[in-house]
């Protein structure tokens, strides 16, 4: 049972911290919940809480970081933990956690907060996505859903139910994806799911200009093509596509389990439940979720530390996932299981799911040039979904920006 | 003048003891002005002047905000030249203006000589054309980009009605530019409008009545009173509405984002995502200074050729 005591050799004078997240109402109230719970036995600590849009906090934080003012914590996702690393503005953290403090965390997520050796992070939550479905539709179009792992949907059987809910017009379109907001690398899941690669096995090179790669970006761009997606949800597009789920404009949506408690709450008009993302020559996920890392501007790095072993800590970590509808990242609430007040049964599908995320996969997206990589694979994808760009000419062009930005040192 | 004098401590001139005795009263008459712009030049200097020669500083550099800025020459400027992305975004920028700024004008005329008139509700209908200029432009984006949405947009609603669409506003290459011109529109006609009215009012009405008695129908009066006098008005709003559309922000941030494809990026787009998405501060800035003398270079253009012209007014 962890206390949350500040150990006796840090001062017992004032000290204010402030820690930046995004988020949506579940989060910071979980959020809040851990600093009233530290604050409780730390008296002596303040901790607010910043909260930023998630459009702009990445600016922010880079902003404020230019001006040395940044906050001593801060939210971050694994695909953009590598950025802050390579450029010194988050802190080493092994000064302040014991030899075998990582034994402990799932070991994707650990390698994700890693850079040359050395944790500049500490995993907070996974995610993962899954294929949220409108029951009602669905039953409408007489359609059953998997309803285990290996009955997953294949993409052709996927398609052939998009199609079948566009000719009997139910719903506006058949689905829609959540990959806008920077979140293109969710792309990456079909890549993986066709057997291709964005990088070689050693990542030292392109992979994606190849029959995989091109496939691919046909098969998405087709979703638009065919009108079985709606004209908005392109990779660039700032559609919320969770609004389109729960007022019925799209009867299937590919989104992860943080959208639970927004769509457990806006879609009253039907039933919802959620199954296995479709899958082809092989099953892929996409590595969600957040890590804390502590800032270079951080005035007392020690507390700040404390605070964030406390905030990962089993109970804090359970207490979290549990209240927002999140994974867990450390093997010991992996392997025990976690109790979701909220749809535990589709919470389940996710959990399975986070077992198909490929290492490989999670290797190219935590490189320190991601970040910098991922607004370029959104042009070219959106080029190809939106402008017509082929796919042959997109894939040239992503192979072009993995050599300029993402394997440039 | 004179009487300033009282308000200086005699000591001051003798502070200055490397110049002769007498420097303060012989200057003093000439640094009074100075004196009294410099609280506006002070914050000019701070808000806008020393930014300027930081962003130049920062174009000879690659910096991605989070590390120390690296030195590297020219490369910034010479990357723009090959940069077909920085290009499209200049083309996209000159056809927006083009089809925005004559547009607004002449839109923005045409309703305050309307509006000039006696007319019933004549206060109500001019505010509502002003309305959003003062609302802030996101608030004016975000209520566009619900009117144009593709899937539950009033448009298409009536559209729906009509028998027609629905369009893909903002998600199609096709109609995401008109789209962000027709709300530009909306936004800048009521801005012309105002400065027009303004304009209007202040021309004698003797002019108006000479040329009546000399026989002017109504649309001479307005070619050869109402227009040249207006020049000069026209000639401010050319400039400001120029300026507006090339750093036009926040209305296609809200909107569209810049996309579909690179459909609706402007340079000021293309700076940001350089400046945040892409963390390239070097190569953004640089970006910023050519967009710097571009609208420099425009406004001289067009001073110049004020100028000329005014002499004939």
């Amino acid at each position: 049972m962890v206390t949350g005591r500040v150990n006796s050799s840090l001062a017992q004078s004032p000290v204010r911290l402030t820690m930046a997240v995004w988020g949506g109402k579940a989060e910071v109230d979980a959020y809040n919940q851990v600093i009233a719970k530290y604050q409780a036995a730390n008296p002596n600590v303040t901790i607010r809480l910043d909260v930023i849009p998630f459009g702009q906090f990445y600016q922010q934080v880079d902003t404020r970081l230019a001006g040395r003012q940044a906050p001593d914590l801060f939210r971050v996702t694994y695909q953009q933990v590598g950025r802050y690393a390579l450029g010194k503005a988050a802190i080493d953290l092994s000064q302040f956690i014991d030899s075998g403090y990582s034994a402990a965390f799932t070991p994707s997520v650990w390698s994700a907060v890693n850079y040359q050796g050395k944790p500049y992070a500490l995993p907070h939550h996974t995610d993962t996505f899954a294929l949220f479905y409108n029951a009602d539709m669905l039953a409408q179009a007489g359609v059953t859903v998997p309803t285990s792992l290996d009955q997953a949907w294949t993409w052709d059987r996927f398609i052939q139910v998009a199609k079948v809910l566009k000719e009997k017009s139910i719903g506006s379109y058949p689905f829609a994806m959540s990959w806008q907001n920077s979140a293109v690398h969710r792309w990456m899941i079909y890549l993986y799911q066709h057997g291709g690669q964005l990088l070689n096995n050693d990542l030292t090179a392109p992979q994606i200009n190849t029959p995989a790669g091109i496939e691919t970006i046909a098969w998405t761009q087709s979703w638009f093509k065919e009108g079985l997606v709606p004209p908005s949800t392109s990779v660039k597009s700032a559609e919320p596509v969770q609004n389109l789920f729960a007022n019925g404009t799209v009867a299937m949506m590919l989104n992860g389990n943080w959208q639970i408690p927004f769509v457990n709450q806006q879609m009253t008009k039907f039933k919802w439940g959620v199954t296995y993302l479709p899958r082809d020559v092989a099953m892929a996920d996409d590595l969600g979720g957040t890590c804390v890392a502590i800032s270079r501007d951080s005035k007392n790095p020690e507390v700040a530390a404390d605070f964030l072993k406390f905030l990962v800590n089993e109970e804090n970590m359970r207490d979290y996932i549990s209240a927002a509808q999140f994974l867990p990242v450390r093997k010991s609430l992996v392997e025990g299981g976690v109790q979701y007040a909220l749809r535990p049964d589709e919470m389940k599908v996710f959990v399975e799911q986070t077992k198909t995320i490929p290492q490989h996969l999670v290797s190219t997206v935590v490189l320190p040039t991601w970040g910098k990589f991922n607004p370029k694979l959104a042009d070219e994808l959106d080029l190809a979904f939106t402008s017509g760009q082929s796919p042959e000419q997109t894939a040239q062009n992503i192979e072009a920006h993995v050599k300029n930005i993402l394997l440039s040192s | 003048m004179a009487d300033l004098s009282m308000t200086y401590p005699k000591e001051r001139s003798e502070t200055t003891t490397s110049r002769k005795p007498g420097w303060w009263s012989s200057y003093r008459s000439r640094l009074t002005p100075y004196l009294f712009i410099a609280p506006n030049l002070l914050l000019f200097s701070i808000f806008v002047f020393f930014p300027l020669l930081y962003a130049a500083y920062i174009s000879v550099h690659q910096w991605s905000l989070i590390d120390a800025p690296e030195f590297n020459g020219v490369q910034n400027y010479t990357r723009l030249l090959s940069d077909g992305q920085f290009w499209q975004s200049l083309t996209n920028t000159v056809v927006y203006s083009a089809a925005t700024v004559p547009t607004s004008l002449f839109l923005g005329l045409f309703l305050a000589i309307g509006l000039n008139r006696k007319l019933a509700a004549r206060t109500l209908l001019r505010s509502i054309y002003f309305l959003p200029v003062v609302v802030s432009s996101v608030a004016t984006a975000v209520i566009a980009a619900w009117l144009f949405n593709d899937n539950y947009g009033i448009i298409n609603a009536l559209l729906k009605q009509a028998g027609v669409g629905p369009v893909a506003w903002l998600s199609s290459p096709r109609w995401a530019l008109p789209s962000i011109i027709l709300t530009t529109l909306w936004v800048r006609i009521g801005f012309c409008m105002v400065v027009y009215l303004a304009a209007l009012q202040s021309i004698s009405p003797s002019y108006y009545e000479a040329a009546v008695i000399d026989g002017a129908t109504r649309p001479q009066q307005f070619r050869f009173v109402t227009w040249p006098l207006l020049r000069p008005t026209t000639f401010l709003l050319l400039i400001l509405n120029v300026i507006y559309s090339f750093q036009v922000f926040d209305l296609i941030f809200v909107m569209t984002g810049g996309g579909p494809g690179f459909s609706t990026t402007m340079i000021v787009q293309y700076i940001y995502q350089a400046a945040f998405a892409s963390s390239e501060m070097g190569y953004a800035s640089a970006m910023g200074m050519v967009l710097f003398v571009l609208i420099l270079l425009f406004t001289l253009i067009q001073w110049r050729i004020n100028r000329r012209t005014e002499q004939f007014v």
